[in-house]
C-alpha cells in the first residue's frame, strides 16, 4: 500500500483532488498520510472557518497557501438579536491584512457577522487583482465610501451582496463608481441599504452586464422605475423589488406586468416593501415558475397573500409574515406541493394580543400537505403537544426546525401542560434533525428526549426552559452530533458544564447567557482546558471583584487553536491560567 | 480528545469526580441554590415580579428577530399610527408625480434637501442666494385657491395648511 502511494505522481493526485470540493472530504484526504497532507494543502483552494477565533490567519496561510476563496464567521448568532454588546469582537481587518500578502490571487470573500471597516474594504479592493466575490452578510462598521473603493477597483467583480448588514450610509453615490467598462456583475444584492442610488447609474449598469441574474433592490428604489430595469435585464433569475407601492394607474401597471412577463427565468422574489394589493397582478404571469418568494416586508392580508400564493405552484420556498394566517397557509399546503421551507415571522412581536388568526393550526396543515416540507421557522401565540406530534409524525423528513412562541414559558394551551412531549416526538420522529430551537413551557424532561433521540442534532437554541442541570447535561451528554449550542435565560449551573467539559473540545462553541454558571467554575474550565477559550462577558464590572460563586452574565465558550485572543473589548476576559492569577 | 459516553442517569451528575478535569478546585460549592442567585439580584428562572410566567424581557432581545425586519415593522407601525401628509410634486416634462410626505420634513432646508436628492437638481427658493442659471429649477405650489406661488415665501406652518401640491420647472424665467 506505501508503494502505490508514494509511486503515484503528485500531478496525478493532486488532479484527483482536484474534484473534491467538500471540507470534510478535504480534511479526510489530508489524513491519510504525510504526503497526501502536503499535497492536499498546496491544492486546497477554499477555506470556511466557522469561528474567526478558532485559528489564526497565520495559521491558515502557513497550511494553505494557494487559497482562492475564504469564508469566515465572526460572532456567535445571538448577536443577531442583540445579546452581544457592541464591541465584542468578530473584526475582519487582521485577516485581509494577512491575505494581501499571502493571496494575491484571493477572489472571494464571504463574511458573516464581522466587523468590516472601510479600511478593510479599501485594501480588498487594492490587494485582490482578481477579485470576484464579496458577501458581507449581518456585518457591520463599514459605509459606502468603502463600498465605492470596491466598485471602482474591482474589474473583475461578478458578486456584491450586503445582505442584511448595517451599513453607514453616506449616500448613494457609490453606485456611480463602477466604471463605463465594467461588464462583468453578475449579482447585486443592496437591500440593506437607505439611501437613494442614481437610477439612470443603476440602469445603465445593469444595461450593460449581461450576465446579471441576481438583483436585489432597496426600499429606495420606487416601483415607477422597475419596469425600466427589469427591461435592461430579462434574463434575471432573482429580483428584489424596491418599494411596491404607487398609486394605481393603468400605464404605470401595464408597463411593470409587460416587464415582468419578460423575463422569463425568474424564480426568486423578495423586496415588496409597503406592497400594495392592486400591483400584484403584475406578477402573477411568472408566478407559476417562482420556487423562492421572500414576502417578509410585504404587510398585505391573508385575502390576498392566499391569492398570491395559490398561483406558486413550484413554490419551494416561502417567508411571509403572520398576515398569511391560518388560512393561507392552507391554501400553501394545498398548492404548493414542491414546498421545502417555510419561514413566518410576527408582524406585531410586541403586542400582547394576536392580531392575526395564526395558530398552530396553519403550520399542522402545511406539515401534512407539503410532503418534502424539512425546513421550518415559525412564530406564534399558541402551540398543543397534540400539534406538534402531528407535525413530528407527518414530517418524519425534518431537518430544521425553529419554533418560536412570543410568550416565554408559554405552557399547551389546551392541557396548560408543558410542550416536553411535543418537542419529544419532534426528536423521535425526525431523525435527520440538525437544528431545533424550542419555545414555551420546557422541563428537563425534553433535554432527556433530546438527549435519547436528537443524534444528528448539530445546532440547538434554548430560551427560558429547564428546571436544573439535569437539562443541560441530557444534551451535552447525549447529543453525539452538537457542534452549537445557545442558551439563554435556563437554570443551568456549574455541575452540567463541570461533568462534560470534555464535550466542549468537540463543540464549536457553547453560549450562555443569564443562566447560572458561576465564576469559579468558568475559571476552572479555562485553567484545565487549553484548547477551549472560556470568554466571561459582564457589563457589571471584572468578574473578580464579585464572589466566586455569583453567575456571570454571559459566558462563550469555543474551541480554539489560536489560544486566547487579545482584541477583547473591556467587558470580557477569557479564562486562563494567567487571566486566573490577575483576576484573582 | 476523548468524548464522554453518553450517560444520562443522574448519578454521573451527582459525583464530585469531573474527568476532564485534574484536579478540583475548593472554591467550587457543589451545592448553589436558586435563593442565592436571587439574592443577587439576577432575574432568571422564577421572577421576583408576580406572575412567574413573564420573566423580565427587554423587546431589544425578545422576540429573537432580526433588526432589519423589527425596524421596518417598526416603522410599518409608525406610518400607520402617526400623521401624514401626502403631496404630489411633478417635475416638469415628467408625466407621473412622486409622493411626499410633508409632515416626514421639519421645515423646508429639510424639504428641499429631500427633493433635491429625490430629482437629482439643485432648487431654488425664496431663501436661497447665488445666481440662477440654467441648470437649476424652481419650486412652485398649488394652494388652496389653485393659485401657483413661489415655495418658502410664507412660515412653514401656513405653508403646510395651505399646500396641495408641488411642482418644479426649470429656471428660465
Amino acid at each position: 500500500m506505501l508503494r502505490m502511494a508514494s509511486s503515484f505522481p503528485e500531478e496525478v493526485l493532486e488532479h484527483v483532488f482536484s474534484f473534491i470540493y467538500d471540507d470534510k472530504d478535504r480534511n479526510a484526504i489530508s489524513m491519510v498520510c504525510k504526503s497526501w497532507y502536503e499535497i492536499e494543502r498546496w491544492c486546497r483552494r477554499r477555506i470556511f472557518v466557522g469561528n474567526c477565533y478558532a485559528v489564526s490567519p497565520p495559521m491558515v496561510i502557513r497550511r494553505f497557501p494557494e487559497v482562492r476563496s475564504v469564508e469566515l464567521k465572526g460572532k456567535p448568532h445571538f448577536a443577531d438579536f442583540n445579546l452581544v454588546p457592541e464591541g465584542w469582537g468578530g473584526y475582519v481587518y487582521p485577516w485581509i491584512a494577512a491575505m494581501a500578502t499571502a493571496y494575491p490571487w484571493l477572489e472571494e470573500i464571504r463574511l458573516k457577522r464581522m466587523v468590516v471597516t472601510d479600511e478593510a474594504l479599501e485594501l480588498i479592493a487594492k490587494s485582490f487583482k482578481n477579485f470576484k466575490v464579496l458577501v458581507l452578510s449581518s456585518c457591520e462598521g463599514f459605509s459606502t465610501d468603502g463600498l465605492a473603493a470596491i466598485a471602482a477597483n474591482c474589474r473583475n467583480l461578478k458578486e456584491l451582496d450586503l445582505r442584511e448588514s448595517e451599513v453607514d450610509d453616506l449616500s448613494g453615490h457609490w453606485l456611480s463608481h463602477f466604471p463605463d467598462s465594467y461588464t462583468s456583475l453578475v449579482s447585486l444584492n443592496i437591500s440593506c441599504l437607505g439611501s437613494e442610488v442614481s437610477f439612470s447609474a443603476l440602469e445603465r449598469l445593469v444595461g450593460r452586464c449581461p450576465n446579471l441574474r441576481t438583483l436585489r433592490l432597496n426600499r429606495a428604489v420606487p416601483l415607477d422605475r422597475l419596469a425600466n430595469i427589469l427591461c435592461r435585464a430579462p434574463q434575471l433569475v432573482e429580483l428584489g423589488t424596491g418599494t411596491y407601492s404607487a398609486e394605481l394607474q393603468p400605464d404605470v401597471f401595464s408597463s411593470l406586468a409587460g416587464a415582468f412577463s419578460g423575463c422569463k427565468e425568474l424564480r426568486s422574489l423578495s423586496g415588496f416593501w409597503d406592497a400594495v394589493p392592486g400591483y400584484l397582478p403584475a406578477i402573477y404571469p411568472i408566478c407559476p415558475s417562482l420556487t423562492s418568494l421572500n414576502l417578509s416586508y410585504a404587510t398585505i392580508r391573508s385575502t390576498d397573500l392566499t391569492k398570491l400564493v395559490s398561483q406558486c405552484q413550484s413554490l419551494q420556498r416561502l417567508w411571509v409574515l403572520d398576515y398569511i394566517e391560518d388560512i393561507g397557509l392552507e391554501a400553501l399546503a394545498a398548492f404548493c406541493k414542491d414546498l421545502r421551507e417555510l419561514r413566518v415571522f410576527p408582524s406585531e412581536p410586541f403586542a400582547q394580543e394576536p392580531n392575526v388568526s395564526l395558530t398552530e393550526q396553519g403550520l399542522v396543515s402545511v406539515s401534512e400537505g407539503c410532503p418534502k416540507l424539512h425546513s421550518v421557522l415559525y412564530f406564534c401565540r399558541q402551540m398543543t403537544n397534540d400539534a406538534l406530534a402531528t407535525i413530528a409524525r407527518n414530517r418524519p423528513n425534518m431537518t430544521r426546525f425553529r419554533l418560536c412562541i412570543i410568550e416565554p414559558r408559554a405552557p399547551d394551551y389546551i392541557t396548560l401542560q408543558p410542550l416536553d412531549d411535543g418537542f419529544g416526538a419532534i426528536v423521535e420522529h425526525c431523525k435527520d434533525l440538525q437544528r431545533l430551537s424550542m419555545a414555551g413551557l420546557l422541563t428537563d424532561r425534553v433535554f432527556e428526549h433530546i438527549g435519547n433521540h436528537a443524534k444528528k442534532l448539530e445546532m440547538l437554541s434554548v430560551a427560558f426552559a429547564g428546571d436544573s442541570d439535569l437539562g443541560l447535561h441530557h444534551v451535552l451528554s447525549g447529543c453525539e452530533n452538537l457542534r452549537k449550542l445557545e442558551i439563554r435565560d435556563c437554570p443551568f449551573g456549574d455541575k452540567a458544564l463541570l461533568v462534560n467539559a470534555a464535550k466542549l473540545e468537540t463543540m464549536r462553541s457553547l453560549w450562555m447567557s443569564s443562566c447560572s454558571v458561576s465564576f469559579g467554575a468558568c475559571k476552572l474550565l479555562g485553567q484545565k482546558i487549553p484548547r477551549l477559550n472560556v470568554e466571561v462577558m459582564d457589563e457589571r464590572g471584572p468578574p473578580g471583584s464579585r464572589p466566586e460563586s455569583c453567575p456571570v452574565e454571559k459566558l462563550y465558550i469555543y474551541r480554539t487553536v489560536a489560544g486566547p485572543r487579545f482584541d477583547m473589548p473591556g467587558f470580557v476576559w477569557t479564562m486562563d491560567e494567567d487571566s486566573a492569577l490577575r483576576l484573582s | 480528545m476523548g468524548r464522554r459516553g453518553s450517560a444520562s442517569s443522574s448519578s454521573s451528575l451527582e459525583s464530585s469526580n469531573y474527568p476532564a478535569l485534574s484536579s478540583r478546585s475548593s472554591l467550587y460549592q457543589h451545592n448553589r441554590d436558586l435563593s442565592t442567585d436571587l439574592r443577587l439580584g439576577l432575574s432568571i428562572a422564577t421572577s421576583s415580579q408576580g406572575n412567574p410566567s413573564t420573566p423580565s424581557v427587554s423587546e431589544s432581545d425578545w422576540p429573537p428577530i432580526k433588526p432589519f425586519l423589527k425596524e421596518t415593522l417598526a416603522a410599518e407601525e409608525n406610518e400607520c399610527n402617526s400623521a401624514t401628509f401626502f403631496v404630489k410634486v411633478y417635475m416638469e416634462g415628467i408625466p407621473i408625480g412622486r409622493k411626499l410626505d410633508l409632515l416626514a420634513h421639519d421645515g423646508y432646508h429639510n424639504l428641499i434637501r429631500t427633493l433635491d436628492h429625490m430629482f437629482n437638481t439643485t432648487i431654488i427658493w425664496a431663501e436661497m442666494d447665488g445666481e440662477h442659471s440654467e441648470q437649476y429649477h424652481v419650486l412652485t405650489y398649488e394652494d388652496k385657491e389653485g393659485d401657483w406661488l413661489m415655495v418658502g415665501d410664507v412660515p412653514w406652518e401656513m405653508f403646510l395648511s395651505s399646500v396641495r401640491r408641488l411642482k418644479i420647472t426649470r429656471a428660465d424665467i
